[in-house]
Parts: structure tokens; sequence; C-alpha cells
């Protein structure tokens, strides 16, 4: 028989990952491993899922969202739970949600609501940490945001970032690269998409104001001139190679006007712009889809002041839901009416849920027994609510799932393997979601 | 797909009394010849699995099994694997009477649905081996398999030259006293396939010069063996004479010879102080200072350099920053209130700075670490008093005495409670170099530790506690009661608090199988049971400086030799373990020993490597050595610090950094003790890979080059501004130098540390025909030169 087998479990050689994890090659050592995992993609193999979306943008709801008040109303429970708000219908005969949201009620046919996700931390850091990466924290791991996975394991394309983020999410706590090093951190918006001026920029992508394209041909030319040094000497210098082509990269990035044009929200309609909403969530949603547009793969944009304690009804009714409901209806049907949706995914979450029972402030404290997230696009089933709570939504009563089952079905979605594995720097291997399952139920 | 066979239970009766009796069975040979008359489930099936891949993490060797289907982790527990094969779920795996019709054969052989393929086909001796023995009834024999000595021969392999194959041996001692070759049984892989490849059967084949470990396993069994490949070399090649300084380069050049490696010739001036200057205090040598040196003529020059910069308050704030990598001086893990962290983690740093400043020897240092207590003996009183004046001066900023404190209590402090196996993994990483985490859950794969020898080892701390003792409790709670009357919410409260040692230990890890109690016990040293009075991290520090320890003097000679020559003899420098093996065990072995001798002596070590040949060689390589990357055949191109990266753009650009309120006021990167700082130059920090100080390891500091990186250096805003700034290096420049020439010789060595050659005058020259005014032009050269991997990489 062959001295090398095809595959294992994984669909892949395990000693091809050591000899990458232990190997030379900087720049190649992520190259071949990434192309290599996008060719799975593509063949299908065993367990390599049939590639359904192209790109993420996850919509961050930043404190933990009250989502007994949005998606998983309990008109039915005693008073001290119920809440204030009332069920309202939607285009899906019997889904119902908030009665604050009524332009999510006219897309609900094309969004999957999941009402029995949950967990066990009701603490933000550590929840964060938990949603973002489909993977329980622990002291022993950085596990990697799932943006980060994703400019990891499918193959970039040219002039446009992999991976952009809106939000610090957490001070950089959440929403970082983890175990997969620097290299697969997002890059940072910059700038304040706040009403109709627009100053976005990706920081370290675009050339600052003052600085020309003209300028910088010169000076590479200068540079080139100059940085000659290990040329001839270091055949075998994976650092002088790699640095070599990123420089070639970053030049690619820096004249690519992609990524600028993506940031030019003038170029819209300004009904469009309006639809989103003026202020720096909606038009950071709306340069989301731009960006989705140009190439990327994973953007996350974020809202916070879900963490209501107090006065949770008032808040929930006067800014945080019509705002949500405004953006984020507007994103979904923006990419249905371009046709994007089939190819995009949209997941928006917060951290936790809260508590089914209303404490003396009118608020609503930190609850992770149950809660519920909205998937649209991209592989997800339409119109469809996924799962229960029980009668006072303390937690799931039918298809109870965590944060590891949902991000394996958006990896699914994107033709990566839940169960694929990958290498820390110390060459320890890790399963992107090993106590994920992708939710069968949740596919179109 | 399957037919449940419904009379299980009957016909293992029904085998066993049939094949008690059945006649001997065919041998299986083995491609290693080894000829299997007996096949043993422990000793034979269980390699079988595990070279077929079977029992890996990723399948059946995962926690849960996979498709129901559990295997121990690599074969470790071949006795739990004979009862899944074998027993499990009334044998519905094996085929008694119908061996071939054995699910796992069928399914090992993808005759049958398996996720995991075909592993081996129908007439492979694998399939042979699993087949004779189901066909003899699948017996165990608990314990068969356990091995008492394992043996691979050769320790070195000499190869003559690159191309030419040869076999390893491995010889297993069972404990029954029989002994077997299981050459076949074992899992094999190379540290570097460029160099030596080997395949599943343990045949090494030389590749090309250089040399690369062999790692062998089998069932938890590792060890590791060296390819020595030597290069070809043409015919009438005489190895030169290479100058040796001390035994650094004895040692060293030794095993070149061996290789047919010649070692580059010596660093240019310039270059050598460049090097020494980044890698000693983290700063580019000053124009001044490259002159300087250019025009001393003495023959001692670069040993009054080197004792120079040794001494340099930078050389301490850098590795103040190390240690601090380290210990896990980790910002946000500190104690609230929120202000005081950054405050906490700066006088952390100073305290390691003090020492590094006074040379105070490693043991002594690592003691005022491991073993710190808040009172270091001090009687209440004092210590309230002490501890009154240091809060004090914290709410004032970041001026303390923290430094004067015999020992670092701040390793111990944090607002989270951190675990006894957490606080094992600390120090295993931090003092003797040994990554422990694996077998928190499970046998470490690559290493010998159990999570049996994991939770002793955690159980050393358990004495340790946070909080209040006994006999301060009136005077703490009397002094925080008036602090909480102070505070205006309870998170901005500074509450005082001590690390001391209890006599008992409520916080002990159980077995992990039996729950009973685990007496503490260093790794793979004696137990060192709970006394009232004693505590046990001193008695594990004690075992820890013994000259005959294995770990601690060599660990921490390995980081300062991966400090200065980019890559440690073990590499990753954390990464002790039995498939890891040092690339140069006598050096590793003889500076270890030195450093024993020389009382720890740290600066002593700094000297005698940065002395020798080897760290003064040249980074550029000549035809025998360019693929050299373990054995410092030339000095390596390697990335810089994060810190050190935004302190030589400050430099090279004349622009100081401004680190907020994090650090104190006119720091250096390297000299900011919080591990995050509230300004723009945090995400350049991020990018350049400076380590959170979250993880146990200090493997968190990313080495490697990425895009960002290059993207900064291009177009980053920041540094843009400080390129583009009124009042830089430029507008000095200008002033200070009229003449073009002279203004270029001063930017080169102001960044690259050199003069331009010619073709760089004339690409410059080339360049000035643009016509662009003296600013621009000046400008333009500066944002040339600090994007040159030359000036990014130190090499």
């Amino acid at each position: 028989m062959a001295s090398r087998m095809q595959n294992d479990c994984e669909g892949f050689f395990r000693r091809d990952f050591l000899r990458i994890g232990a190997g030379a090659g900087l720049l190649g050592l992520s190259l071949p491993e990434l192309l290599r995992l996008e060719a799975m993609a593509a063949k299908k193999g065993a367990n390599q899922p049939a590639k359904k979306a192209d790109s993420v943008i996850m919509v961050w709801l930043a404190g933990g969202p009250a989502t007994i008040d949005m998606w998983d109303l309990k008109p039915e429970a005693p008073e001290g739970i119920r809440g204030a708000f009332k069920p309202a219908d939607t285009n899906v005969p019997g889904i119902r949600i908030s009665e604050h949201m009524p332009k999510m009620a006219k897309v609900a046919d094309k969004i999957s609501i999941i009402r029995s996700i949950y967990h066990s931390i009701p603490s933000h850091g550590p929840a964060t940490v938990f949603m973002t990466t489909g993977n329980k924290p622990t002291a022993a791991l950085q596990y990697p945001a799932m943006g980060s996975v994703v400019s990891k394991v499918l193959a970039p394309r040219p002039g446009v970032p992999q991976y952009v983020s809106f939000s610090d999410i957490r001070g950089g706590l959440a929403g970082n690269s983890g175990y997969l090093g620097t290299a697969y951190s997002p890059f940072m918006v910059e700038g304040n998409p706040n009403g109709g001026k627009t100053t976005l920029r990706v920081r370290g992508i675009q050339l600052p104001t003052n600085f020309t394209l003209d300028s910088l041909a010169n000076r590479d030319d200068l540079l080139a001139g100059f940085d000659s040094t290990f040329r001839e000497t270091d055949k075998n210098a994976d650092l002088v190679q790699g640095f070599d082509a990123f420089h070639k990269q970053a030049l690619e990035i820096l004249r690519s006007d992609k990524t600028r044009n993506a940031f030019d929200l003038t170029q819209e309609k300004q009904e469009t712009r309006a639809r989103y909403g003026m202020e720096a969530f909606g038009q950071s949603a709306l340069a989301a889809r731009r960006l989705v547009e140009a190439g990327v793969r994973f953007v996350t944009i974020s809202i916070g002041g879900w963490d209501t304690h107090g006065k949770t009804f008032e808040a929930h009714s006067k800014r945080l839901q019509p705002t949500l409901d405004n953006t984020l209806s507007a994103l979904i049907a923006d990419l249905s009416d371009r046709g994007m949706l089939d190819r995009t995914m949209v997941y928006c979450a917060g951290e936790f849920g809260r508590t089914p029972k209303i404490n003396k402030n009118d608020g609503r404290d930190h609850w992770a027994r149950s809660m519920s997230v909205v998937a649209a696009g991209g592989g997800f089933k339409r119109g469809y609510a996924h799962g229960t709570t029980d009668g006072q939504g303390m937690a799931p009563a039918t298809e109870a799932c965590l944060p590891d089952d949902v991000s394996s079905t958006i990896f699914h979605n994107l033709g990566i393997d839940p169960k694929t594995e990958l290498q820390t720097s110390t060459g320890r291997p890790i399963t992107l979601f090993r106590e994920g399952a992708v939710i069968d139920k949740l596919l179109a | 797909m399957f037919s449940e066979n419904h009379c299980k239970v009957f016909v293992i009766a029904l085998g066993i009394v049939f094949f008690a009796q059945a006649p001997a069975r065919a041998e299986v040979t083995l491609p290693d010849g080894q000829v299997v008359r007996n096949v043993d489930f422990e000793k034979h099936i269980v390699g079988v699995l595990g070279r077929s891949g079977c029992n890996l993490g990723s399948c059946h060797g995962a926690f849960q099994g996979k498709n129901g289907f559990r295997l121990s982790l690599f074969g470790y527990e071949a006795e739990k694997d004979g009862l899944s094969v074998g027993r499990e779920f009334n044998s519905r795996r094996i085929n008694l009477n119908q061996p071939d019709q054995s699910l796992l054969l069928l399914k090992a052989t993808g005759q049958g649905e398996h996720a995991g393929g075909r592993r081996f086909s129908v007439d492979s001796w694998q399939y042979q081996l699993i087949r004779e023995w189901i066909a003899k009834g699948a017996p165990l024999s608990k314990g068969s398999g356990i091995i008492t000595g394992f043996h691979v021969t050769p320790t070195e392999i000499p190869f003559k030259s690159p191309g030419e194959s040869l076999p390893l041996k491995v010889v297993a001692n069972f404990a029954d006293g029989t002994s077997e070759t299981i050459t076949s049984l074992c899992e094999y892989r190379s540290g570097d396939e460029g160099v030596a490849e080997v395949n599943s059967n343990g045949v090494v084949k030389g590749v090309r010069g250089g040399d690369a470990a062999i790692i062998v396993s089998h069932r938890g069994q590792v060890v590791a063996v060296r390819a020595m490949v030597p290069l070809k070399t043409a015919t009438g090649f005489k190895y030169p004479a290479v100058p040796e300084v001390n035994f650094i380069d004895k040692i060293v050049f030794q095993k070149l010879k061996k290789l047919n490696m010649v070692p580059s010739g010596l660093s240019s001036d310039t270059e050598f102080l460049r090097r020494v200057t980044l890698d000693t205090v983290g700063l580019l040598p000053t124009p001044e200072e490259i002159r300087k040196f250019l025009e001393d003529k003495s023959a001692n020059k670069r040993e009054k350099k080197i004792d120079e910069l040794l001494k340099h308050p930078m050389h301490a704030a850098l590795w103040a920053t190390k240690l601090s990598d380290i210990t896990g001086n980790n910002t946000d893990a500190l104690e609230q209130p929120q202000n005081l962290k950054s405050r906490r983690s700066q006088m952390w740093h100073d305290w390691l700075k003090k020492r590094i400043v006074e040379n105070m020897p490693y043991d002594k240092l690592v003691d005022g670490i491991l073993c710190s207590t808040s009172r270091d003996g001090e009687e209440p009183e004092a210590f309230i008093a002490r501890t009154k004046k240091q809060d004090e001066l914290l709410a004032k900023g970041f001026e303390s005495d923290y430094a004067n404190k015999p020992s670092l209590d701040l390793y111990w402090r944090r607002q989270q409670q951190v675990t006894v196996d957490q606080w094992g993994e600390r120090t295993a990483a931090a003092f003797l170099g040994i990554r422990l985490e694996c077998a928190q859950c499970h046998k470490h794969p690559f290493d010998r530790w159990t999570q049996v020898d994991y939770r002793s080892y955690a159980n050393v701390f358990s004495q340790v506690a946070f909080g209040v003792s006994p006999e301060m409790k009136k005077l703490v709670d009397a002094e925080n009661a008036e602090r909480k009357t102070k505070a205006p919410q309870n998170n901005q409260l500074n509450q005082v608090r001590e690390i001391y040692v209890t006599a008992t230990n409520p916080r002990a890890m159980t077995h992990p199988e039996t729950n009973g109690p685990l007496i503490p016990r260093a790794l793979g040293g004696q137990e060192m049971p709970i006394e009232r009075g004693v505590d046990n991290r001193k008695t594990l520090f004690n075992w820890m400086i013994d000259k005959n320890n294995p770990y601690f003097a060599q660990s921490f000679v390995n980081r300062i030799w991966g400090h200065y020559f980019g890559s440690g003899i073990v590499d990753p420098v954390d990464d002790f373990s039995q498939a890891n093996p040092p690339s140069n065990p006598q050096l590793l072995q003889t500076l270890g020993k030195d450093f024993i001798q020389s009382g720890f002596n740290i600066r002593e070590m700094e000297k005698r490597i940065l002395l020798s040949r080897v760290y003064q060689l040249t980074y550029k390589p000549n035809e025998s050595n360019q693929f050299d990357e373990s054995n410092f055949s030339h000095s390596a191109i390697r990335p810089m610090m994060a810190e050190v990266v935004i302190d030589v753009l400050s430099q090279a650009t004349g622009v100081e950094e401004n680190f907020g309120v994090d650090a104190p006021k006119n720091s250096r990167a390297i000299e900011v003790g919080s591990s995050r700082v509230n300004s723009t130059v945090n995400y350049a920090l991020r990018i350049f890979g400076r380590p959170p100080r979250t993880a146990a390891c200090d493997c968190e500091r990313s080495m490697e080059p990425a895009l960002p990186q290059k993207l900064y250096l291009m177009a980053d805003t920041a540094l843009q501004a400080k390129i583009e700034s009124q009042s830089n290096r430029i507008k000095t420049l200008l002033s200070e130098f009229k003449d073009d020439s002279q203004a270029l010789d001063e930017l080169f060595l102001a960044t690259l540390s050199r003069f331009p050659s010619e073709t760089e005058k004339q690409h410059f020259a080339k360049y000035k025909e643009k016509n662009l005014d003296r600013k621009t032009l000046f400008t333009d050269t500066l944002w040339a030169l600090v994007n040159t991997k030359e000036f990014i990489f130190n090499h």
C-alpha cells in the first residue's frame, strides 16, 4: 500500500499538519494550507460540505440583548416576566416578533430566528468570546474569532482584506485572532460613519490623505534601490521571502480602489443610505454590504447599549429596537434585492440573553440559559423559527443548541468542515468547533 | 449497512470454547522482517491502530470517541482499547466466527462505510495481524503490552551523503521480561523533511545536507534520534580552519564540521554593532556611536562595547519586558481598581528591571518570584504601614518603591482566582521550559507527563492563598473598612489583601481516576507532603536549583540563546519535550553546566555568548550553509520584538512615541510595564506581535511577519505623520548637512546603521533628478529606508 495515506477522519493526513506546524515556510506556512483547504472545499470531499456562501456580515449587539423582548416574546408568561411589548405578526404565518420591529416583520420570510440557543456564561467578557469564536473560552487557549478563522482558511481575494471589523469588541478581547496569531487579526475601520459625512477608512490599508499614489510609486522606486541587501544571500530565508510577498500584496491593496470605493457611501442613492439609517450603525451596515461586494469575507459591525439592567423597555422601544429594526431589515432587504443574500450570511447576535424575570429597576439582568439569534442568507433556511423556549423563556424547550452548533452551521455554509483541524503555534491540533454539530434543520 | 450480530454472546462463548482448542494459526511477517507468531493485542494491535491513525485526537482518539467508538489517545491505555475493540457492545466490532466479517476490519479497509476512509488493504500485513488476533479468539491479556524499555537505534543516523537511506530499529522490553522488535508498529515523523524524510516503516532518507530530528512514537513512548546528513563536497574539499573564541565556538563548529558545513565569516564592525545594540538594548546605534566605534582601533573594542551595553539601563528594561512576558505580567488580570492596573504592571516591570541592573543571580531572581509572599516575613503592623505608603504612591502615579520589596507578590496577585493547575502550567512554562497543558486532559502525547504528574505538580501550589491570613485579619479588616468609606464605588476600592501560605491545601486536585488525594510532587521529582510551616514552593525551588535538575538552568540559558540568535537550541524556547530535542545537546548541556557553575550569573552568560565567534558571524551565508536554520552557522535574519520596532521607528524618525496614561511619561516602548496602552500605538504593538500575556507559555509573542506590518510601515497614518513631521530627523538633517551626500550618509547611519553602497548612492542620485525639493527628497528617502527589510529585521 501507499506509504502516504490519503486522508484521515478530518480529510487530512496528520503528518502534513505536523509539517506545516513545525515547518519553515512563513508565508508558505499558511498559503499551501489555505489553498489546500480551498481546494478541498471546491472538491466537496467526504467531509467537506458544499459551499453555499462566500461572506459573512456579523451584526454584534454588544451588552447582551433582551431577546425575550425581541424575537421570542412570552405573552402568556406571568407578570414580572412577560414584559411590556406585544408580539406582532410577520409575513411568515406563525412567526411573531416584537411590535417594535415592524420592518423586520416584513423580511421575516428571509431569515431564520434561532430561539433555542443557550450557553452558561453570564459574564460579558467570556460570553462575548464564546459567541464570537463558537468555542467555550478556556484559560489554556485563546480561540480565534470566526472572522479570523475565515481569513485563515479561505484564500484571499486580490486588493481587499479578508476580515474587517468596525468595532474593537471589548477592547480587542474578542474578535481577535487568538491562537492563529496576529496575521489573522481583523483590519480595523477608523473614523466615524456618522451622519452625512463619511470619513471611514480601514486603518493601514489606505494611504493617508496627503499621500498620493504617485508619491507611493516614487517612494517605492527609491525603496527598490535600497532593499537589495538580502537579495542574493538568503535563498532560504522565509522571513525575507514572506516580507517581499507581503510587500507586493500591500502595494496591491494600497493601489486598489476597491476598499476606498466601498467606503465611499456617496456612491449610494440618498434613499438607500437613509433606509439603513444615517447614524453610525446604519452607515456601517451599508459599508459592510459594500465591502462584501468588493470581496471582503467577513465584516463585523456592532451596536452597543443592550446591557439594560434598568429601564429596559424604555431603551428597547425608544432606541434599541427601532435602530436595529431599521438597519437590519434594510441590510437583509438590500442584500436580497441585489441577489447577494444567497451568497452572504448575516448573523445577528449578542453575548447572552437577559433574565426573563424583570428586576426592581424595570430592567433585565444577564441570562445565558436562553436567548435568540438571527441568521439569514447563504444556506440558511428562510422564514423559519428554530426551536422554542419554555413558557417563561427560562431555557430551551426544543432543539436546544449551543454557540458551537450555530458557528458550525455557519462554517458548513462557507464550505468549511467545522471539524477541520488547525494548529496552535505550539503545534497542538485544535478542531475548529470541537463541541459543535451542524444544525441540519437550519439548512435551506 | 451491517446487520447486527444478534447472537453475539453465544458466539463469543462458542468462539472461546472452539478457539481454545484451535491449532496454531499462520504467522504474520512484518515489513521489518519480524515474524509474529503469537499476536498480542496490547503489543501488536494497538501499534497497528496507532500507525493507521485510528487513535488520533481527531478520530477515535477524541475524548468522546468517534461515531460511538473510542480509543485512548495515541494508544496510551492499551488495556481500555482492548475492551473497546474486543468486548464493548457484546463484541460487535469483531466476528470470531468469520474474522473477515469483523466490523473493525471491514471499516478499516473501506469495505464498510467509514468516515475515516480506508486505512489499509485486505492484503496488507496490518489486516493479517488483526485477523489473526480475531481468529484466535481475540484474547486480551491485561498489561501484556506494558513497556519497560524503548530503544531506537542508531541514536544518530550517520549518513555519508544525501540520497542515502538507512533503517531505524526499535526494540521494546516488556514487563513480562520479553523483548521484541517493533519497528513496524511505530509512528515516525521528521522534524525537517527538507533534510531527512522517514517513511511509515522507519526507513530514513537523507534529502539534503543538514540535520533533522526523527521522532519515533509508539503508545505514548516518544524518542527522538538525529539524522545527520553531511553535505556533498567537491573533490579535494578541505574543511577550513575556523578560529574559536570560547567553548561555544568549539561545540558549534564541531557539529558543523560533521555536516561539511562551513560557518560564515566574521561580521563587519557596522553589522556587529547594529546587531548587538538591537539585541542588548533594543535600540539602533546612533550615527555618532557608529562613527566612534569605527574609529576605535583597539583590538578589544567589541568586548568593550559588549560590556558597555550589558550595563546600559535599556538592557535591563529589555529583559524586564522579556521576563514580564515569561511571568505573565498581564495588566488586565491584575487587581482592581481599573485605573491602578497599569501602574501595578509598571511596578512588576520595575521589580524585574532593578534585579537585572544589579545582575542578581538567576536562581535568586526566581526565588523572589516563585516563593513570594506579600509580607516577606514582616510583622502585621509593618506590613500595613508599608502597604499604606505604597498605595499612596500608587494613587499618585507610576513612582513606587515596589522594586525594593524582596519578593514579587504581584506574580501571584490576580483579580480572578487562578486555579492550582494554572499555576502548575505557568510555573512549568516559565521556569522549566515545559508545556504541560496537554496533560491536563490526557497523557501528554509528545512527552512523559501523565495526568497524575500534572495534578501532583499543580498541588505544589495548593497552599498559596490570596486574601487575608488569620494573624492579619484584625488589622486588614480595619484598614479595608476605612478604605471602603472613601471609595465611591466598590470597584474603585483598592483592597488590602496578601499572598500567604496556608497550612492545609483545600484547593488540591485529586487523582483523575480514583479521586483520591494526590501528594504534591515536582515534575519527575520527589513527593513533598504538606508540612506545617513549610512552603512547598520553597521545596520545589530547591529541587529546581539542584545541579542535576535537567530543566531549570538549561531552560534559561536556552532563552538567552534564543534571544541572541533568533531561535533556541531547543526551539520554541519553552517547549522542552521528548519530541522536541535540542539541535545541539552538547551545547545546551555545557551552557547549562557553565551557568550553574557561575552561580547563575546572567550577565556573564550573556557576555560569553556575545563574545563568541558564533554570535559575531555575518548573516551572509555561503554555499554550504545557506539552508541552515538550526546550527548557527551564520547569523539569522530575525524579526525584532514589537516594542523594539516602535522604539527604532521613533529613533529613525526622530519623533518620540506617546504611550498615554498607561505608562510613565517619556518611556520607550521597552520600558512600559503595561501589557496594553490606551493610545494609537497599541495597534502597532499588536500587529508586530506584542503578547497579551494571558497564556501560560510565552508562545504568544508572534514573530511571524504579517501583511498588516508591511501596510503599517508603508501607509499607516500615525507612522506617516512621524515621517512627515515638521520637527523630526529630516528637519535637523537638512539644517545640519547642507551637502546631500553627507545627509544621505547620515540618514543611512540613522536607519540601517551603515554607509550607503555605491549602487545605493547612484540610485539616490537618479532619484534626485526628479527635481523634488530637498525636504521631499529626504522624506522619501527616510520612508524608503524604514521600509527596507534590512531596517525591520535584525541580522
